[in-house]
């Protein structure tokens, strides 16, 4: 029993080290936020893009192969090497490493968000549309006023999920010597040699953030769901 | 078609169990070593390394780790009757995985008093100061420029220690040096602190853009470099001390130190 106490106070409290997980767990927050945010702007842009609407005669628009070719290329390598591209290759003087990795997520997630409002977009009855054009509106308005509200609706519990995978996606950055919360576990490991403490603390705290996380997206959900009910 | 799948998968079942039980009473017979040491009892010697430490250890043409330590923790083996096998980790889980993933680990890696709380050491093989890294043009060259400093190092050695003990410095860990490097090369970083080995052949490898400065202009400590072993097993270290002896005696570790330092 006291051995655990002592391995306790080794990994949390000496040395102030329980600040080592507060800062980490503040830089991967900071990396999940913007990259979420970037995320979601691409994807709806990269979104539309493969919605565009080819000319007569063509099979698809120019927009479509460049969003096809985005999407194709980010899920088909790791992450953790577009990480590694984007800091060694791509920016490779920058000295803002939150800035290069919340990018590098953020147009990672970008392409998994893309798919999933192009598929919340398509899940919006065609009647809808229809009924929007017959009611006299404009394609924009149309997409604006009728599609998107219940395409939202649609989204909200994959994108939630989405951003949960960002979230613990982001333990990645240790490879370019950022100290997220992942990484202040094996700091804390490296001067302990104790494994346990540290990586059980780490996992404790993720699942903490996500739980309430997770509470407020079904909250949400509820609040959208309310319309539903007339 | 699915019954022969099945037949199949059952009948490498069987015979996985089968290889199982075997080598489970081979180790209850004893290893061959004669050694009275519980990470000997299966006649494989586990060797944990970080294969990111050249010259010491690396991983060669052929993926397999190679260098200095290798060739000579598997002289080593030969010495104790067992087998070495080699598994690559990462350097800060090194010592927290003798015991358990790993019998031993032999990795550059220094004597200090906090890993002797988890471990025991064999009598150090090699003698080394931290060397620092600058880019060419850099003015550091003292301790006292080293201070408020952005420094490099791999996680958890010991220049990682060394820079957290340096006044205002920044520590940027990476898992393997060459990383660090790397950044260093990309003027990320204002210096790099690794052991003198690795950071010779990390110069010569950018000489128009780093260059290595020798540590005991910065003050620091002589290191000794000794293999990990697990903690308490006495009849191990005394053994393991015992063939170091001899490798030094017989001239088989100077052949090693020409074959791999010079």
């Amino acid at each position: 029993m006291n051995n655990i106490e002592t391995k306790f106070y080794n990994a949390f409290i000496v040395n102030d080290r329980w600040m080592l997980y507060v800062k980490g767990l503040g830089v991967t927050l900071e990396i999940a936020l913007f990259a979420g945010i970037i995320g979601i702007i691409i994807g709806c842009i990269v979104a539309l893009m493969k919605l565009s609407e080819p000319k007569k005669g063509r099979k698809h628009t120019l927009w479509w192969y460049l969003a096809t070719a985005y999407v194709d290329v980010i899920r088909g390598t790791p992450a953790v090497l577009q990480l590694l591209i984007m800091w060694f290759i791509v920016f490779s003087t920058s000295k803002n490493g939150v800035l290069v990795a919340s990018l590098s997520f953020g147009i990672n997630s970008g392409a998994y968000v893309s798919e999933i409002i192009r598929a919340g977009i398509l899940a919006v009855d065609k009647g809808q549309t229809e009924a929007g054009y017959s009611l006299g509106l404009t394609k924009g308005q149309t997409m604006w006023e009728i599609v998107l509200p219940q395409a939202f609706k649609n989204v909200l519990p994959p994108i939630g999920n989405e951003f949960i995978t960002l979230i613990k996606e982001t333990a990645i950055v240790g490879y370019v010597s950022l100290s997220d919360l992942t990484r202040a576990a094996s700091q804390i490991s490296s001067r302990t040699y104790e494994a346990f403490m540290p990586l059980i603390g780490a996992a404790v705290i993720y699942f903490i953030l996500i739980k309430i996380l997770t509470l407020l997206l079904e909250a949400l959900e509820r609040r959208m769901r309310r319309s539903d009910l007339r | 078609m699915k019954k022969i799948v099945s037949i199949a998968l059952t009948v490498a079942l069987m015979a996985a169990v089968v290889t199982g039980c075997g080598s489970d009473k081979g180790a209850a017979a004893g290893g061959a070593s004669g050694i009275d040491s519980a990470a000997l009892a299966d006649g494989v010697l586990t060797v944990g390394t970080n294969a990111e430490f050249p010259p010491f250890e690396y991983l060669g043409d052929n993926g397999e780790p190679d260098g200095f330590d290798m060739a000579l923790i598997k002289a080593i083996g030969e010495e104790l009757g067992v087998e070495v096998v080699v598994e690559n980790m990462e350097f800060d889980s090194l010592v927290s995985a003798i015991g358990s993933k790993i019998d031993v680990a032999i990795a550059g890696m220094t004597v200090t008093d906090e890993r002797k709380q988890s471990v025991d050491f064999s009598e150090s093989y090699y003698n080394a100061v931290q060397h620092v890294l600058v880019p060419i043009d850099s003015t550091i060259a003292t301790y006292d420029d080293l201070k408020g400093k952005t420094i490099g190092c791999q996680l958890g050695t010991t220049g990682d220690f060394i820079i957290e003990e340096i006044e205002g410095a920044t520590s940027q860990q990476y898992n393997k040096a060459v990383d660090a490097v790397n950044d260093l090369a990309n003027g990320r970083l204002d210096a790099v602190i690794i052991d003198s080995n690795p950071a010779g052949v990390f110069a010569s490898k950018y000489p128009d853009k780093i260059k290595d400065l020798d540590g005991a202009d910065f003050d620091f400590e002589i290191e000794e470099y000794a293999i990990a072993l697990p903690k308490g097993d006495t009849a191990l270290q005394e053994a393991v001390n015992v063939a170091i002896k001899k490798l030094k005696d017989n001239g088989t570790f100077d052949k090693l130190v020409d074959q791999y330092m010079q």
